[in-house]
């Protein structure tokens, strides 16, 4: 009575505790009050991570993650403006939240002239620099007049005398340069290199909008549009591009996957369980478990770490599942025995479950040791939801159980095709066996190799991609994956040191867009104007003889520093505004200065080269990579040293045996790696994290059927079938995702996954009927 | 026609216009005009700049290549080249390039050489994008026309345009918005002969 006690008393203990952890999940849900982190650099060590970057990444990402770019092109400016107008319409007709940029006033040019005119003197082009500073007052004399005679020349702004050299027509030119969006008709527009016009309308997502909801939500809205200007001058061309896109793009597909895939591993191993069974419950019993499993390990990573990765969730939901094989053994242990004997039959099976279990935590805790935060909060999620889910299969699956469960014709069936693998010896099956495995193995090791380059899990619809693409080249859209971050104590330094950049960048043959460009710092804007000065009067002294005209000397140009925060009030700064960080981190201030037209991503190691006082290259795709693949690495160890560890925990119980229970996971795993390569697969992390579970669920089948290895037996190879056949329904059929990561994971499951279940039986050897030797 | 009247801020503006379809008038000036790939000829122009006492005079000789784009050849007082194609626009003096404008940096330069071509060959076509177009054929082989820009980032830059001519565009009047004013005639324009010399064709190609 005293263990009916017990058992009554340690379920009531866990319902208690479950409840708690559902509260404080549901606390963490309702009050959003769950912190998600989807930064992969969140993952990196403390001291790595640089904050400062990230803050930097992060507000250009989110203002990325906002704006959309719509071209409409036509043969002619009319039938593009005509459609840009219908699409227009058509989007405010929508009351989407967004904010339009299209149709912009004639005043906005007025205002970028007058906002400049006041500094006119002290605005310089690198090359009008270098022009002053090598050239001799008679030669700059002689251009001087020469572009007055000129009948095709930059617009002069002011009168001769007041700018002989034109120089800040020259500069507002190159400014303009800076963008290839002009205004024709009141209206964005761009011209590509063969003359076709497009006009351009700028869409940003208002605040609420910032969701993957309302990403989606945009897609029709656009589709309507397009189709509006489409019916008004049919043949246009309606360029899209933009990240909500690509999100949209991606979210759709997850959903669609979600539909088909997950429809179809639900499905089946509901059927799957109810042939088995005959019975609903022991599904909703191993469901449950897992869902207690997940709860608890989302509970205590919160209160651990304060908030949780993205990638924990994933990669930690999908390593709980292990818990499978549990429920698997339970169910498959009590059918064909009469109900009153399952507290029995679950004292006989406890070590042998707390061997399963613990043999699968082991590899899950080593990731606890590994120097990456990230893969530690993975360790204790997935360790922890393991052991909730195995505690409530151990003390509540007896309680909530009921029923006779005889076996059916079908796992009768099931568990008695284990008498149908022959067992390894000393023959000529089993050698040629291991030739071919060799062979297989050689070949795959030859061909494998890893590539940890996020951009090749890229997974936008080629159609999206071509369009971004076009839209960049139209646009000549300077790229946000790349850029320096700008610091220094005061806003002056970080202007100066944006210069100092620049000169570097120009060496290295590239071309900088920074906010200096429209905004030099107050040395350089004197420098300027003092060069400027000297240059203009000899100029006009020259110009006076040359062109034999008494020309008036202009009052001399007063300076007036220009300063950021006049320009930040300014119209004339929105286009770069978005790269001025302004006051940043604790003390300082700081920009960003973003390269163009980087079309060969070979030169990037030139520009990441480029080193100067308080600039930082960051490479948001290559650090991405580069976590991805240090964490593969870490990984690819873990693994290692867990087969080590599992072998002392089967030798333990198993003693010499214990290899049997080993071998053909790491067999299954060997193939499951040698395979994909030989198809020319990359190893990537996400192969790596499938051996991970590969080896916590495969060990787990070695471990029931080593012990009970009797040829007739039943009851082993059915839960080791139903584990393998639910774990292939669930994981598996990822294989067919679209997503390279899931398609990567999914095929690693399902080869591992089907090896370790289809091998383990060859090393069962049926002498050993008892449990030690 | 000049340097202001033509080469636009580029931050503001961009042109590219409705290609409206020819009036009347249009049409009556594009039967008068002879049409011919290669065109010919010399000018006078007399540009007036405020602050300046006396107007300053060039001349000098031009082509129009239709395949290829305008020559502007200023002999007097000082020799220099203007060039001006499909993707740039080129200033040369005593062989150094003072001047370039490209295409692929600034988009609005093939506006610029489409209207500088126009102007001197008289299509009207290219002209109306840009400006309303209004004036007189009389009864013999003479016509006026006057333009005023449609868009007021042009307008901003210059006031009006006027044209007269036969056969050929014979005068070009153009009145900025500072108060600046060019006058260029034209004289001994010619179609003959229909392909470039070598020594024109290899002014295109430097």
């Amino acid at each position: 009575m005293t263990s009916k006690r017990l058992i009554r008393v340690r379920a009531w203990a866990w319902l208690a505790l479950v409840l708690a952890i559902a509260v404080h999940v549901a606390w963490l849900l309702l009050g959003n009050r769950l912190q998600l982190d989807t930064d992969v650099l969140a993952m990196l060590p403390q001291d790595e991570r640089q904050p400062a970057v990230q803050q930097a990444t992060r507000a250009l990402a989110d203002a990325a993650a906002r704006r959309v770019v719509v071209l409409v092109g036509g043969a002619d400016w009319t039938g593009a403006r005509r459609g840009a107008d219908a699409y227009a319409a058509e989007l405010k007709k929508s009351a989407a939240p967004v904010a339009l940029r299209y149709e912009v006033g004639d005043e906005a040019a007025g205002q970028f002239l007058d906002f400049y005119r006041a500094y006119r003197a002290q605005l310089l082009t690198p090359a009008q620099r270098r022009q002053l500073e090598t050239q001799p007052p008679a030669a700059l004399a002689q251009q001087a007049v020469e572009q007055l005679y000129r009948p095709v020349g930059v617009p002069r702004i002011g009168s001769f005398a007041e700018d002989p050299l034109n120089l800040f027509g020259g500069w507002l030119g190159e400014r303009a340069a800076d963008s290839k969006v002009r205004v024709t008709e009141g209206r964005l527009s761009v011209i590509d290199a063969g003359g076709k016009a497009y006009a351009v309308l700028l869409l940003e997502l208002q605040n609420s909008g910032f969701s993957m909801a309302a990403q989606q939500a945009l897609v029709p809205v656009l589709e309507r549009a397009r189709e509006a200007a489409l019916a008004t001058v049919p043949g246009l061309a309606v360029l899209n591009a933009g990240i909500p896109l690509h999100a949209a793009a991606a979210a759709s597909q997850a959903e669609r996957e979600i539909h088909t895939i997950g429809l179809g591993s639900l499905a089946g191993i509901v059927v799957l369980t109810l042939f088995a069974f005959n019975a609903i419950r022991p599904r909703l019993l191993v469901t449950l478990s897992i869902c207690i499993g997940l709860l608890a390990a989302v509970s205590v990573s919160s209160l651990l770490f304060g908030k949780l990765h993205m990638i924990t969730l994933v990669f930690g939901a999908s390593l709980v599942g292990v818990a499978e094989n549990y429920g698997s053994n339970y169910f498959s242990s009590r059918a064909g025995r009469p109900f009153g004997e399952r507290f029995a039959m679950l004292a006989e099976q406890a070590p042998v479950m707390w061997l399963a279990m613990l043999t699968t935590a082991i590899g899950y805790a080593l990731l606890a040791l590994t120097p990456f935060p990230g893969l530690r909060q993975i360790a204790v999620f997935s360790v922890v939801g393991l052991l909730a889910a195995f505690v409530t299969t151990l003390w509540w699956f007896p309680v909530l159980d009921a029923g006779e469960m005889p076996f059916t014709r079908f796992s009768r069936w099931l568990g008695s095709r284990r008498a149908l693998w022959p067992a390894l010896g000393r023959n000529r099956f089993t050698l040629a066996g291991a030739l071919l495995l060799g062979a297989l193995l050689l070949a795959g090791a030859a061909r494998l190799h890893a590539d940890d380059d996020i951009r090749s899990l890229q997974n936008s619809p080629p159609a999206l991609i071509a369009q971004q693409r076009a839209v960049g080249a139209l646009m000549d859209m300077a790229s946000p994956a790349q850029f320096y971050l700008v610091r220094g104590d005061t806003e002056e330094q970080v202007l100066q040191r944006e210069e100092a950049l620049k000169a570097a960048v120009a060496q290295a043959g590239g071309q900088a867009q920074a906010v200096s460009d429209w905004l030099p710092s107050q040395a350089q804007q004197r420098r300027d104007a003092a060069l400027i000065g000297r240059a203009d009067a000899a100029v006009l002294a020259a110009a006076r003889t040359l062109l034999d005209e008494p020309l008036a000397v202009p009052a001399p140009h007063e300076f007036k520093a220009l300063l950021p925060a006049d320009w930040l009030a300014a119209p004339a700064s929105e286009p770069l505004r978005h790269q001025w960080l302004g006051r940043f981190g604790d003390a300082g201030y700081a920009s960003v200065v973003m390269l163009r037209g980087v079309t060969d991503l070979a030169a990037l190691p030139r520009f990441a080269a480029v080193e100067l006082t308080g600039v930082r290259w960051v490479d948001k795709v290559g650090e991405v990579s580069a976590v991805m693949a240090r964490t593969r690495a870490l990984m690819a160890w873990v693994i290692v040293v867990s087969y080590a560890l599992v072998f002392a925990a089967l030798s333990w119980r198993f003693g010499h045996r214990a290899w049997r229970a080993l071998a053909p996971t790491l067999i299954a795993s060997a193939l499951a790696l040698a395979l994909p390569a030989l198809a020319g697969q990359p190893l990537q992390l996400f192969n790596v994290l499938a051996l991970l579970l590969i080896l916590g669920m495969g060990v787990d089948y070695g471990i029931f059927m080593l012990e009970q290895p009797a040829r007739d037996a039943i009851r082993p190879f059915l839960s080791v079938s139903l584990a393998a056949a639910s774990t292939l329904l669930a994981f598996g059929l990822l294989a067919l995702s679209a997503t390279p990561a899931l398609r990567a994971f999914g095929l690693t499951m399902l080869l591992g996954i089907g090896f370790a279940w289809a091998l383990t039986p060859f090393f069962m050897k049926d002498k050993h009927a008892n449990r030690t030797d | 026609m000049r340097r202001r009247a033509i080469l636009l801020l580029a931050a503001v503006l961009g042109f590219n216009g409705p290609a409206w379809a020819a009036t009347d008038l249009a049409a009556a000036i594009k039967q008068r005009l002879v049409e011919a790939p290669v065109l010919r000829g010399e000018f006078e122009q007399s540009k007036q700049v405020q602050g300046f006492a006396k107007p300053l005079v060039s001349r000098g000789s031009f082509v129009v290549a239709r395949e290829r784009g305008v020559l502007w050849l200023t002999k007097t007082p000082f020799a220099s080249q203007l060039r001006l194609t499909r993707d740039e626009i080129v200033a040369t003096q005593n062989g150094a390039v003072a001047f370039r404008l490209d295409a692929g940096k600034e988009p609005a330069v093939r506006v610029i050489n489409g209207l500088m071509f126009s102007l001197l060959n008289g299509d009207l076509g290219g002209l109306a994008e840009l400006f309303k177009l209004d004036g007189t054929a009389d009864a013999g082989k003479g016509w006026q026309l006057s333009l005023t820009p449609r868009q007021s980032a042009l307008a901003r830059l210059m006031s009006s345009i006027e044209l007269s001519g036969d056969s050929y565009v014979r005068s070009i009047r153009i009145d900025e918005a500072n108060g600046d004013r060019t006058v260029i005639r034209f004289s001994g324009q010619s179609s003959e002969p229909t392909k470039l010399s070598a020594e024109e064709a290899g002014r295109f190609d430097q």
